[in-house]
């Protein structure tokens, strides 16, 4: 994870009660956050969310229907893109084809006036920040999934725009070269210094990369925080299922006792809620209690008894070699409960229809509204 | 043998296509005036020939100059069709694509009666040169679309975004983006609908002045049966530039479907 510890910088960008509607749809409904000068920060949410129009639109290839966008403290409004301060890395990298690599980095410098000299020099050093030395002369269509994404990043950053714009920059690659471009972008953002906004379906890359994500869902921002508190303590069971993978348990809560809330959880007894781990409306009634599978574990055989512990039977069992993610039937309960497992050397693999004792961490579990 | 019958069909097919084609060196290189079997001797005396008749001359300057001016008007209307349909939304795209498509089918003798009408009686001008350049504007300006379509369509919007999200007007995107790489398709388009215009006859025969076009000029000849000799070797000549020009379309077609880093899907050849 990449959480800054940082004294909170200043906003660079200011986005207040944005609105956009195509027609009779309406894409963005009210979204107003700031984004802090010098950070990675995610726009994350399933396709049609919104992300990429919110994206777009402080790239100004979209008009606001209604709001107002402010960048370094100045109104967009009516701003066309090739005079703003943002450069964007496009989803298909929009490499252009009839330029060579050199031709295609330097593209922004055309209109900047410097000598021709200063323009290849330039050129290099961006390509060497992304490590394509001596690439300058090779044609655009010859290079590789990966080496276009360099291209198009090292196009975007040559103007040292104040914020780089990435919309699904690794979608296209594959799963060993994005994880290792995930890397690259965070090694880069911190070079550079320059506000990166990452749009991304990628929960995983999200969590990864980004200082602060917002989840958004249905055009409006549902939740904006750090990742490690958007994992562990999401405001509502659609973020919850939306990043990482979370059981969800009916409950019935009791009230509130020392600022905790008491709920007496289907399969696993009573519990008390940590604070800020439901929402404050929460007092008396039924809930959706939430745990996620690595804070469960199975007691395996000679472990001694926790003070929590159900049995259950193995439905269903995914070994992944490092991991082993098990589907377990708790009694008395209908649906089952997802527990993952570190696979130690000394630690069986069970088998379905195993019965196993199952304890988890009470911390972790979160409560929503039913 | 397996297929055998589809092998004689497609032999017979080809047979039918071309065979007549084939004739026409045949006997432009035949000694005798008489088109018959059996040939004669070889000569190339028909070819020399047409060098010296200035109605020709004149014939195939007016062809070319209407060619030359038809495919240029069509292609510049083709490239603001095409971009039109495929960048932005309008009401009545469809219907209005397929009005503009419309003449591809419409049968060429009911253009050309009606482009006389409209000329002669409704607007009372002189047939000239410059009525044949307007229906073959007309006739040529969908199988343009048709082309600049594709490559339209092929090229990425973002490309275009990138452009400008580098700094770059609209206008110095089209010139340095757009189109660099809709090119290809620009001069296939040109070339297509330069043959087209060359080889036309009905709507020329009947919108032409007093300088008949090629074709025209070609029907005229047919009158005089010692000349057909000549027809016969014009005619090879006319093929022959026909096939260079389809040939060389396609060739800038296809470069740029392979530039844009696009699958072929299909085109004239």
């Amino acid at each position: 994870m990449n959480i800054s510890h940082q004294p909170a910088r200043r906003a660079i960008i200011e986005l207040r009660d944005i609105e956009k509607h195509y027609g009779a749809y309406h894409a963005l409904r009210g979204v107003s956050f700031d984004i802090r000068e010098g950070e990675f920060f995610s726009l994350l949410g399933p396709s049609g969310c919104g992300k990429t129009t919110l994206l777009r639109t402080i790239a100004g290839f979209e008009d606001l229907s209604s709001g107002t966008l402010t960048l370094d403290g100045r109104d967009m409004e009516g701003v066309p893109a090739n005079k703003r301060p943002t450069n964007m890395v496009f989803q298909s990298y929009a490499i252009f084809p009839h330029l060579s690599v050199a031709e295609n980095v330097g593209f922004g410098l055309r209109r900047s006036g410097k000598l021709r000299e200063e323009k290849a020099k330039l050129v290099g050093e961006a390509l060497e920040m992304v490590g394509l030395s001596g690439y300058d002369a090779r044609a655009a269509h010859a290079l590789s999934g990966g080496q276009r994404q360099r291209v198009a990043l090292a196009r975007a950053l040559i103007l040292k725009p104040r914020v780089l714009l990435l919309d699904e920059p690794l979608s296209a690659l594959d799963k060993k070269m994005r994880e290792q471009m995930q890397v690259e972008l965070m090694r880069l953002q911190r070079h550079v210094g320059i506000t990166f906004i990452l749009v991304t379906h990628d929960q995983e890359e999200a969590l990864i990369m980004s200082d602060r994500i917002a989840v958004m869902f249905d055009g409006s921002i549902e939740q904006l925080d750090e990742p490690e508190v958007l994992y562990r303590r999401p405001n509502s069971k659609r973020v919850a299922q939306f990043i990482g993978v979370m059981n969800f348990l009916p409950g019935e809560a009791q009230g509130l006792s020392g600022g905790r809330l008491a709920v007496d959880v289907a399969g696993l007894g009573r519990a008390e809620i940590e604070p800020g781990q439901f929402s404050p409306d929460l007092d008396h009634g039924a809930v959706s209690v939430g745990i996620r599978p690595e804070t469960m574990s199975l007691l395996f055989e000679g472990e001694a008894d926790r003070a929590r512990v159900a049995s259950g039977t193995v439905r269903e069992v995914v070994y992944y070699g490092d991991m082993t993610y098990y589907e377990i039937v708790l009694d008395g309960l209908d649906s089952h409960v997802t527990i993952s497992m570190k696979n130690l050397v000394d630690r069986p693999v069970l088998d379905v229809g195993a019965r196993t004792r199952v304890t988890w961490d009470a911390r972790a579990l979160v409560a929503f509204a039913a | 043998m397996k297929g055998r019958g589809l092998r004689i069909y497609a032999l017979a097919y080809l047979v039918f296509l071309y065979a007549p084609i084939a004739l026409l060196p045949l006997f432009a290189f035949n000694e005798s005036t008489i088109i018959a079997f059996p040939l004669k001797g070889f000569t190339t005396h028909w070819f020399a020939e047409l060098s010296t008749i200035e109605a020709l001359h004149g014939a195939v300057w007016t062809s070319l100059s209407i060619a030359v001016t038809s495919a240029l008007l069509a292609t510049v209307l083709g490239i603001c069709a095409a971009r039109a349909a495929t960048r932005y939304r309008f009401p009545f795209k469809p219907g209005i694509m397929g009005l503009i498509m419309l003449p591809l089918v419409l049968p060429e003798i009911i253009v050309a009666v009606s482009l006389l009408v409209v000329v002669v009686q409704l607007f009372g001008l002189n047939l000239s040169r410059w009525t044949v350049i307007a229906a073959h504007t007309l006739i040529c300006t969908p199988f343009c679309i048709a082309i600049l379509n594709s490559s339209f369509g092929n090229l990425d919007a973002s490309l275009e975004e990138a452009a400008v999200d580098l700094g770059e007007t609209p206008a110095s995107t089209f010139r340095l983006i757009t189109l660099p790489l809709v090119m290809p398709g620009i001069i296939s388009s040109l070339l297509i609908s330069f043959t087209i215009s060359l080889d036309e006859f009905i709507i020329a025969f009947f919108l032409t002045g007093t300088e008949p076009t090629l074709p025209v000029y070609i029907w005229g000849l047919l009158r005089f049966p010692q000349r057909l000799p000549v027809v016969m070797a014009l005619g090879t000549i006319l093929v022959a530039l026909s096939i260079c020009l389809l040939v060389v379309a396609e060739y800038f077609r296809r470069r740029g479907v392979a530039r844009a880093g696009q699958e072929d899907h299909g085109g004239f050849l």
